[in-house]
């Protein structure tokens, strides 16, 4: 980057299973507004918007955003809409990290969410492509097959996924804004049916209308805030093709080589012992085991044994997703943001109540598509 | 409707969406779908690395060169991984609990999806032969309907090296 | 304003638009035109270092159609990539800001979507806000009739008026064999077509068309290897006004204004009228003659230049311009890619002599909602 780019501001929502209390530009605000106190900012201050979201079919308008300016307090401003798919909530976030890296901008705001309770999600997320069997609802059918396979090559036992939902939902009671926030035993987890085996109900992200405001700025605006700023040390988004034969759908090669570029940038050799806590992409359980060798923190076929070994935990040596993470709190399009955000947040010491104790440098990730988009950042309380 | 004003705000507007699409399948896929009234499948192949995909595409992700010939493939192969649905799919009449399969036909460098019968879930696996159940002669039109499912063929499990990476 | 880094379009490619390609996808059609613009450039696919993509769900008609653009695209090995939900000029205006970085030095933009498919119509009436705009039932022409019909009101303009500009558009267009509609015609016979929503006749509207499309760009020092007579961007700004059509003036554009500003201050131009040419997203030519007066092309609500004899300059839409073809999600990328043309010589019989100075103009939204322009030039801005 040309430049150091800091987040001064982060705002959300309090998510829910349908949030009608508010329309979507009140969704919207409240999370901005938030954002923008947060900052100590007015919407005269932002130079620029950045808004994404997923499908648009979600809340059966096309490019909200357009009536949304007002709203956003972006009339007679620049504003871009993102779309890439689950990840758009963190590349919405790093394409706001651009426009102030490149020198043209000082302050921008990103936004992302989703009011999905208005449409229909099963429909959208479900495959379903023109002259193409349909074969499965939503996209859990997708994605299980792919979990049964890490499963198999990394003989990880059946309890993994729901220790990995139990401590989700654990750590979402330290939250006030998850979605999701009553505990569940392994034994609720292990009982609940399947929907798409081996991935279970109870270890399946909920559907939630929410949103999460970023404010990224220069380094001149951050040291004149009133908070301390988290310093963005890299970010960046990777993409790639679908059906390139012997893709690896377990561990997708652009999401380890989005990690490595995002570690190099930001001098991270040791990602284990170097990163305090991470807030990772996890929709269904399974795949935090998966993301945690994706993304380099232990070998190959040693990912589920973090988390048989409670190292993943609240308190334990890498807490991942004190939030509660996807599987608490899923609007489609702000989850990204959510995970960034909550990684800011970490290193700016305003966690609340799911402060991991000391943090100093945190990652946020996000996926999206059959596993091809990713997005991520390494965030620190250092300059 | 009357003159009196409404005695609650209005709090939901419900609309429906209701939008038609007419789409362009293109050569490839046409010619793909009108073959399986010939019981025949078809990939392409990448002009560069020989390489099949089924159902056929104009380029190979891959190498990026075109995938201009066409090849014929046989309507067997092995599933290289699955899951037990329990959720209906809307548009499709299947009897819950079933398997969605990754089938990686012989001969191909990618696979597809399908449904598996004819066999008790708790016997599918990774690895499984299975091949192609279609719809009688006569009965078959030229679309994706033309393959009801696919069904284990009894022979022995494909090894894992030969599968594992062709998800 | 200070020295910006020396970005150059080197490249573009694109389908000639048609009203209906019926032997390819969406992305079968934009597999070919990625690869003539990396011919033509000179180059293989690995030497672009970024790719933005510019569409929607609601054109491609299924939530996540981008998704399957990755495939044919070369995202192999995985790439820096982003989607924006957006006319593919927008993404071309983010691959400028990432440039700006210094993160890379090349990248390719692509717009795509078979307009055909659906009925663009009905599919924009999304666009509005659904609580008060949309249940009306209004469609894009209806709103541009609304535009028109305020606009005649404040300068008097009259059918004639529209119908000539219309016929320049027409004479040009039949110039341009990428353009769909390639006869000419005249004003009076335009006059003859049947009103569409008054005052807006048939003859004042762009068919349904659909094409692909691939733009390069390239920072300096690799523009010149690319491409023989590279074409700078100078300056460029787009800025989005609040949609309620109500709540502003809908016989002006005020974003097109402020953009132009910004963007020829950044160029160092003092006037627009100091372009070779100009090519405007304006595919009704009421439109056109709003965009013109924003512009400073034409002296406000006087005889707008659009009516001037031809050889004036700018020359406004050689190509024909977007009544003769509007493939909707990228007919603002064309704008660029024309402009392209006509100052590295490759416009053909269309070629406006002499042409070293451009200004491309794109639209996005109803009544002109979000504007944004660009200023070209054959020679570098900052030394």
């Amino acid at each position: 980057m040309k430049r150091p780019v800091a987040v001064v501001g982060v705002g959300q929502t309090h998510h829910a299973s349908r949030r009608a209390d508010v329309n979507i530009a009140g969704l919207v605000r409240e999370a901005v507004d938030c954002a923008l106190l947060d900052a100590g900012l007015e919407h005269k201050d932002i130079d620029a918007v950045v808004i994404g979201k997923a499908p648009d079919m979600l809340e059966g308008v096309m490019q909200p955003e357009q009536f949304l300016v007002g709203a956003l307090g972006a009339h007679m401003k620049p504003m871009l809409r993102v779309h890439t798919a689950g990840s758009v909530g963190a590349s919405t976030a790093l394409t706001a990290v651009t426009h102030i890296a490149s020198g043209l901008y000082d302050r921008v705001l990103s936004v992302a969410f989703e009011k999905q309770s208005e449409g229909n999600v099963m429909w959208v997320t479900s495959p379903n492509l023109p002259f193409t069997p349909p074969l499965v609802a939503g996209a859990g059918g997708f994605f299980a097959p792919y979990c049964r396979a890490y499963i198999r090559k990394t003989n990880c036992p059946p309890h993994i996924g729901p220790v990995t939902a139990a401590n989700a939902r654990d750590n979402a009671t330290r939250n006030e804004y998850a979605h999701l926030r009553e505990p569940v035993t392994v034994e609720d987890v292990m009982n609940s049916p399947y929907l798409w085996e081996p991935i279970r109900y109870l270890e399946t992200c909920p559907s939630s209308d929410g949103a999460c405001a970023l404010i990224v700025a220069s380094e001149e605006v951050a040291k004149k805030g009133p908070r301390k700023p988290a310093w963005i040390k890299s970010g960046y988004s990777y993409a790639e093709a679908m059906w390139v034969p012997g893709r690896d759908q377990v561990s997708p090669l652009a999401g380890r080589i989005c990690a490595k570029a995002v570690y190099d940038k930001a001098g991270i050799t040791d990602p284990w012992k170097q990163i305090d806590t991470a807030e990772i992409y996890v929709p269904f359980a399974w795949f935090e085991a998966m993301w945690l060798e994706n993304l380099g923190f232990c070998d190959v076929g040693e990912g589920w044994k973090i988390i048989d070994r409670g190292e993943q935990k609240f308190g334990a040596h890498l807490p991942i997703n004190p939030s509660g993470g996807v599987l608490c709190t899923n609007p489609i399009g702000a989850s990204g943001m959510l995970r960034l955000g909550e990684a800011a947040l970490q290193v700016m010491g305003r966690a609340d109540a799911h402060q991991v104790e000391g943090a100093k440098t945190a990652l946020g990730h996000a996926y999206g598509g059959g596993a091809q988009y990713f997005a991520m950042w390494i965030v620190s309380s250092e300059r | 409707m009357g003159n009196e004003p409404p005695q609650q705000g209005i709090k939901y507007i419900e609309s429906t969406v209701h939008l038609p699409y007419d789409y362009v399948a293109g050569d490839y896929k046409a010619r793909y779908l009108r073959a399986l009234k010939d019981k025949k499948i078809l990939g392409s192949k990448c002009s560069k690395t020989g390489k099949v995909f089924v159902p056929p595409i104009v380029n190979s992700p891959e190498s990026f060169a075109p995938a201009t010939e066409f090849v014929e493939l046989p309507d067997r192969g092995v599933i290289t991984t699955f899951c037990v649905v329990n959720i209906p799919v809307i548009g499709r009449n299947l009897e819950i609990p079933y398997v969605a399969a990754s089938v990686a036909l012989d001969g191909a460098a990618i696979s597809i999806f399908a449904a598996i019968q004819e066999c008790k879930l708790e016997d599918v696996r990774m690895g499984m032969r299975v091949e192609a159940v279609w719809k009688p002669d006569g009965e078959r039109h030229g679309d994706y309907e033309d393959i009801q499912y696919f069904r284990p063929t009894g022979e022995p499990d494909a090894p894992q090296e030969s599968y594992i990476n062709r998800l | 304003m200070k020295n910006l880094r020396n970005v150059a379009v080197v490249g573009f490619a694109q389908q000639p638009v048609v009203s209906r390609d019926e032997h390819r996808t969406t992305h079968e059609m934009l597999y070919p035109t990625v690869r003539q613009a990396l011919a033509d450039c000179g180059v293989d696919r690995d030497a672009i270092e970024y790719q933005v993509a510019g569409s929607t769900d609601y054109m491609d008609g299924r939530p996540f159609g981008f998704v399957m653009a990755l495939d044919v695209m070369g995202s192999w090995p995985p790439r820096q990539d982003l989607h924006l939900e957006m006319d593919a000029a927008f993404a071309a205006y983010y691959a400028w800001v990432r440039l700006q970085t210094g993160e890379c030095d090349t990248a390719m933009v692509v717009g795509y979507g078979k307009t055909s498919e659906g009925d663009p119509n009905r599919i924009l009436n999304l666009q509005l806000d659904p609580y008060y705009q949309a249940p009306i039932g209004l469609d894009p022409t209806s709103t541009a009739a609304l535009q028109a019909s305020a606009y005649m009101a404040r300068t008097g303009i009259t059918d004639s008026d529209l119908a000539a500009v219309a016929a320049r558009n027409r004479a040009a267009g039949a110039r341009n064999p990428d353009s769909q509609v390639r006869e000419a015609t005249t004003a009076a016979e335009l006059q003859k077509t049947p009103w569409a929503v008054e005052p807006l006749r048939t003859g004042y509207l762009p068919p349904v068309g659909e094409s692909a499309t691939c733009l390069i760009l390239a920072a300096e020092g690799k523009a010149e290897k690319m491409c023989d007579r590279p074409v700078w961007i100078h300056g460029v700004d787009h800025r989005a006004e609040m949609q309620t059509l109500g709540a502003r003036d809908l016989s002006r554009s005020a974003s097109t204004q402020l953009a132009a500003e910004k963007a020829l201050a950044m160029a160092g131009m003092r006037r627009a009228n100091e372009a070779d040419v100009a090519e405007l997203l304006t595919p009704t030519p009421s439109e056109e003659l709003i965009v013109c007066e924003a512009l400073g092309l034409a002296p406000l609500g006087l005889a707008p230049l659009g009516l001037a004899p031809e050889g004036s300059r700018p020359a406004i839409n050689p190509s024909g311009g977007a009544l003769c073809a509007h493939p909707i999600m990228m007919t603002g990328l064309i704008r660029l890619g024309e402009v392209f043309r006509q100052l590295s010589g490759r416009a053909g019989a269309r070629a406006v002599p002499n042409a070293r100075r451009g200004i491309a103009h794109v639209t996005q939204g109803h009544c002109l909602q979000h504007n944004m322009v660009w200023v070209l030039g054959s020679e570098r801005r900052w030394s």
